[in-house]
């Protein structure tokens, strides 16, 4: 036994020192987290690889999180362990949380009035105006805007074909009448479609309907003290759900959340479904998947209700903004800039748009990728291999990418069209984060509960939603003596 | 509340106190007086124990269930204070060193400085990392706090009250109890049977051994990979297999009714190597003459198994349920946080110590998961002392 | 195996006549038992399977190794950095294991064999620990524990665990159980009470030890809500939370490099715990011929 043990402890004691990594530092870290652990992190971990080959003096760190709302918990639980890094990614929801911490400090501020930042032109006003609105706030830029979505719908054609549709439903109407088409096929999918159960589908919902999902103006005239979330257009979205769910058009995976995500993929890849709504970001995964298995990948606007006062009104943004952390040492605040700055420039912000589905955040990228030129831009910035071995980029060489890659403008197109007013905005709240999980189980309680009532299940949610705001208002205000 | 609510309530417990001591002195056959002095002096600082931080704000609120919390808050600190003057007074029929010395043994090393330093890490960190934390966790209860804004304010029981009328934890609760109660029926239940089987001396019982145990080792979030795996609706092998005998379209984790099967599923596979192995240990314990002579007098093999067999390993049995119950309630955390991250459609796998996570973690809401931190803490304290009483008695040490 | 086992077997191996001869002794128990170790084993088995295959080969259901192992090894130590995690957890359940056996024989040693007053009181102080399970506190161990500075280091993971109220209750049971004339020889020949522990006790407590040691490297190597609060990044994350970024949870599972992941994060605690099992049994008086 005693002899097991030794033995057990060398071994482990071996192992410690044959891995222990040399510690040798000389040059600025750059700690970058983001909320992705698929592809687009490694596109991001290329792109600070070519950063810190321009610019040696900094070396960019880049670790990954399993999805938003994780990283957003840990970001928090990271405050209390001194352990933030230079620069965190947040969802759009939580901007609120994170102007009230106290953790972040506003890009507008770090950079001041300069125009450049070692080299790396700044040039704010190149960003397109429905990211400009939305992180906008106080008159200013308060993080870096990165990656820009808007929610659509990936329809499988071949279905679609051959239940005689030839173009995707825009209406939750034509969405019905579609579905009888796709499951009257001999050779049905199992549900015509699916949806990530995730709060922002519901906020492109209400935003559709010029509905507000909190007030003071959406929380953007004053601090947002009540939300709406049990209104008439709430209830319209539910019953259609529930309907849909009754008629078994509806997939709905069970999944919540950052949880969410996954299982539509899934489905969508394995043809279980013909139709997936699902975030532009993930235009490049679907149309390739599509691709490889034989089937052509469509996308459209998000269809709405085409029963509400004023039809269409507008989508509103999804996706991130990176978040300078305060006080950090002069040196690493500056590289921290220049990394940004140049990791959204218009090549590479072009480039991150072919690879996802993001929107290109910069209307000068937008200018690139309507001409033949991008490929000979991107590929003298330095592309990613993520890039590089995209199929969809490799065959475009040499054409307008706009009109080679179609499904790639209809997240520009629907926000372009869409009414700028403060329920397309989208709304600014505190504790939003905890409010869209309570929507979420809510709309989990409506669709696995048999002869729901919509209404009452809706009203108790925005109760609980309005608890859950009152005590973050009352603790920001108490504690922090804010407005 | 007027201001004379704290005397009034201070007064009120005194006399309780000082009653209830009293009697328990005269049926030790002590001078009662001694005792009224004693329980009225601790019934009115037990009084303080919690109103004191409270600042008796249970009695100033308009709703009739923080009064009542308020009475068992103070009827708790008094308890606190009597039961270890009580049980002291009792060990003082020894005489002052009988309080102090305790069991003895032969040989032992002299002083006490030794001794103190030996003890001092442990006490130490037990006190700092355990004690500390339980204290603070009562505090942090009574607070409004959020995890990522700095500062917190009071606010009373409000925490607990907003659980008593929140379904949703109501939910979790009985999530916790139907859990916790199938795994550890199906573990112990399987892993007897498997290990009746493997105790006996065949041909290569040590392969057997080691192939049946491992799974000990394998973490809880490893067999909610593992499973998630397994029971995916669209690659999953379970649902391959069923359409081999042509069931189909199961989709266990996303269907109410059977995620928590799953996760009982994982957190079972998880657990039976260790009920295996304390099971064979067990079984070899038994002595043979006993069942050599049941089985002189007729019994057979089942007869055997639930007269002799059962009965001797009850100690086994007992320590299995109090290590089951506290793996199913605390460490499937892990399973349940990578088979069905949120806690499952309906709400359906979300155990109490799950929910303990994720409103106060992921929803950030420090105050409320405080509460239902200490509500766990005290069901902990009651399963812990119903167990020792109820099994503990009849237990069979014989063994 | 012991004599009795021996005897039994020889009994049974007495020649008998039988139809079934060529059915090895008891035939039924050994279907049951592959049964039961096929069943207990499957889980893992598939996974290994599933670790060498693309998401192709797993919804085809081939019961055969893949050609993917490489890639998927190249996703899971090169792109998610799993060495570093697995690193992580090893230096921790190390000290921690370490750690707490130290200390627990420290204390088992102070409550056997020294008389001091109050002894009960301290005995009753860390018995009851027993019943404050760390995960109940942890959202004031979090507050506590940042607020000593120890945010996001390998203290916050490790000292907090080092103190054990069942290793010190199986060292004090363990040593109640050694005849005290050893301690009495021991005082005569005035042997201080660290050479008593270092040179008496501990060469006879090896198996308690093993046991302990089993516990705790596997209790700490499996620990994830603590490290999940405690510790953001991946320079010292331990490789249980680390699994979490070989699921992506924004996008379509793919299953080969996560199974590889879970494979290699349980290879440690199966290892020590396979290996120190006869140790594990003997130390909790389970074994017979202890």
């Amino acid at each position: 036994m005693k002899n097991k043990l030794f033995l057990l402890v060398c071994l482990l004691a071996f192992v410690l020192v044959a891995v222990t990594p040399a510690l040798a530092q000389d040059k600025i870290q750059i700690k970058m987290w983001i909320a992705f652990t698929d592809n687009r992190l490694d596109w991001t971990k290329d792109k600070a690889a070519r950063f810190g080959e321009l610019f040696p003096q900094y070396e960019v760190i880049v670790e990954g999180y399993p999805n938003y709302e994780q990283l957003f918990s840990a970001t928090a639980l990271a405050a209390g362990n001194d352990a933030l890094p230079s620069i965190v990614q947040y969802f759009e929801v939580a901007t609120q949380n994170a102007r009230d911490s106290g953790y972040f400090k506003s890009i507008a501020d770090a950079i001041g009035d300069r125009t450049e930042i070692n080299g790396v032109a700044v040039a704010l006003d190149d960003i397109i105006d429905p990211t400009t609105a939305y992180y906008t706030l106080d008159g200013k830029f308060t993080s870096m805007p990165w990656n820009t979505s808007s929610s659509i719908m990936f329809s499988n054609m071949n279905i679609l074909k051959a239940a005689g549709v030839d173009t995707p439903p825009a209406t939750w109407a034509e969405m019905e009448a579609v579905c009888e088409k796709v499951m009257a096929l001999d050779n049905a999918p199992e549900y015509c479609f699916t949806w990530p159960n995730h709060g922002w589908f519901f906020e492109q919902w209400l935003a559709q309907q010029n509905q507000e999902y909190a007030n003071n103006g959406n929380g953007r005239d004053a601090r947002a003290t009540s939300v709406n979330i049990a209104s008439d257009a709430a209830v319209a979205l539910l019953t259609w759900l529930k309907d849909m769910s009754n008629k078994g058009y509806l997939y709905y995976s069970g999944a919540r959340d950052g949880a969410s995500w996954g299982t539509v993929d899934q489905a969508f890849q394995s043809q279980q479904v013909a139709m997936a709504i699902y975030s532009s970001s993930d235009t490049a995964l679907y149309t390739e998947t599509g691709k490889q298995n034989g089937y052509e990948v469509v996308a459209s606007f998000l269809p709405y209700n085409q029963d509400a006062e004023g039809g269409w009104t507008g989508n509103l943004i999804g996706g991130a903004s990176l978040w300078l952390v305060d006080e950090l040492a002069p040196e690493v605040e500056e590289g921290a800039l220049t990394w940004l700055l140049w990791f959204n420039n218009t090549e590479n912000a072009a480039e991150w748009h072919q690879v996802t589905g993001y929107l290109p955040i910069r209307k000068s990228s937008v200018e690139l990728l309507n001409t033949p030129d991008w490929y000979a831009a991107i590929e003298a910035m330095g592309p990613s291999t993520v890039w590089l071995n995209n199929t969809l980029v490799q065959e475009s060489k040499g054409k307008v990418w706009f009109e080679a890659n179609p499904n790639f403008r209809v997240a520009s197109d629907q926000l372009a069209n869409s009414k700028i007013t403060p329920a397309t905005r989208g709304a600014i709240l505190g504790n939003f984060p905890a409010i869209r999980s309570i929507v979420t189980t809510a709309i989990d309680t409506v669709l696995l509960t048999p002869d729901a009532n919509i209404p009452e299940i809706l009203a108790k949610a925005q109760e609980n939603a309005n608890a859950s705001l009152t005590q973050y208002n009352t603790l920001v205000q108490r504690a922090l003596g804010q407005q | 509340m007027s201001a004379t609510t704290p005397v009034l309530i201070t007064t009120l417990a005194a006399l309780i106190g000082a009653g209830l001591m009293a009697l328990t002195f005269q049926r030790m056959a002590r001078p009662a007086g001694v005792g009224a002095v004693v329980g009225a002096l601790g019934g009115a600082l037990g009084a303080q124990v919690f109103m004191l931080p409270l600042e008796y704000c249970t009695f100033a609120s308009a709703k009739t269930i923080d009064h009542v919390i308020g009475l068992a808050l103070v009827g708790v600190g008094m308890a606190l204070l009597l039961w270890p003057a009580n049980w002291i007074v009792e060990r003082l029929r020894g005489g002052w060193r009988g309080l102090l010395i305790g069991d003895t043994q032969a040989g032992a090393f002299r002083g006490w400085l030794t001794p103190a330093l030996l003890l001092a890490p442990t006490l130490i960190i037990l006190l700092l990392f355990l004690y500390y934390p339980s204290l603070d966790t009562l505090w942090l209860s009574t607070r409004s706090s959020i995890l990522g804004i700095p500062g917190t304010f009071g606010v009373c029981v409000d925490n607990f009250t907003a659980l008593l009328n929140d379904a949703s934890y109501l939910k979790a609760l009985g999530n916790t109890a139907f859990i916790t109660v199938a795994v550890v029926v199906f573990s112990m239940a399987l892993a007897l049977l498997i290990a009746t089987a493997a105790y006996q001396p065949i041909k290569g019982a040590r392969i057997y051994r080691t192939l049946l145990i491992w799974p000990y080792a394998i973490s809880p979030v490893v067999a909610g990979v593992i499973f998630l795996l397994m029971f995916n609706p669209t690659g999953g092998i379970i649902n391959y297999l069923l359409r081999q005998v042509g069931i189909s379209g199961i989709r266990w984790l996303n269907d109410p009714t059977f995620a928590p099967w799953v996760v009982i599923f994982a957190s079972v596979w998880k657990s039976l190597g260790f009920n295996i192995l304390f099971y064979i240990a067990g079984l070899q314990n038994i002595p043979k003459d006993l069942l050599e002579a049941a089985s002189i007098d007729g019994a057979n093999a089942i007869q055997r198994f639930f007269r002799v067999t059962f009965p001797l390993l009850s100690p086994i049995t007992f320590f299995l349920l109090i290590t089951n119950t506290t793996y199913a309630v605390f460490e499937t955390f892990g399973t349940i946080d990578y088979l069905t991250p949120g806690g499952g459609p309906l709400q359906s796998t979300e155990t109490l110590m799950y929910r303990v996570y994720r409103v106060g973690i992921q929803n950030n809401d420090l105050g409320n998961g405080a509460a239902q931190s200490i509500i766990l803490f005290l069901m902990v304290i009651a399963l812990t002392v119903i167990q020792f009483r109820s099994t503990g008695r009849r237990v069979n040490y014989g063994a | 195996m012991t004599t009795l086992e021996r005897a039994q077997l020889q009994t049974h191996a007495q020649p008998r006549a039988r139809f079934f001869a060529w059915l090895p002794q008891r035939w039924y128990v050994h279907v049951f038992l592959w049964a039961s170790c096929l069943f207990i084993g499957f889980p893992l088995f598939y996974a290994m399977l599933v670790s060498t295959q693309n998401n192709a080969q797993v919804f085809a259901y081939r019961f055969l190794p893949g050609e993917s192992f490489l890639d998927n090894w190249r996703i899971v130590m090169i792109q998610r950095n799993l060495a570093s995690y697995m690193l992580n957890s090893t230096v921790v359940a190390l000290a921690v294991t370490t750690g707490k056996t130290v200390l627990s024989l420290l204390a088992g040693l102070a409550f056997v064999y020294f008389r001091f007053p109050g002894k009960w009181l301290v005995f009753g102080f860390v018995l009851i620990t027993l019943m404050m399970p760390t995960e109940i506190l942890i959202l004031a161990l979090y507050n506590f524990v940042t607020s000593l500075g120890w945010g996001n280091t390998y203290t916050a993971l490790i000292v907090p665990f080092l103190a054990s109220a069942t290793g010190t209750f199986l060292f004090r049971q363990h040593f109640s159980n050694i005849p005290a004339e050893l301690s009495e020889a021991a005082q005569l020949d005035g042997a201080s009470p660290l050479q008593f522990l270092f040179r008496v006790l501990v060469p006879m407590s090896w198996n308690t030890i093993g046991a302990l040691a089993v516990i705790q490297f596997v209790y700490v190597w499996n620990m994830y809500i603590w490290p999940v609060l405690i510790i953001q990044g991946q320079e010292r994350q331990v490789v249980q939370v680390g699994l979490r970024t070989l699921i992506g949870g924004d996008a379509a599972l793919v299953f080969g490099p996560m199974m590889l992941g879970a494979v290699i994060a349980s290879i440690p605690p199966v290892i020590v715990f396979v290996l120190l099992q006869k140790q594990f049994m003997s130390g909790f008086a389970l074994g017979r011929d202890k």
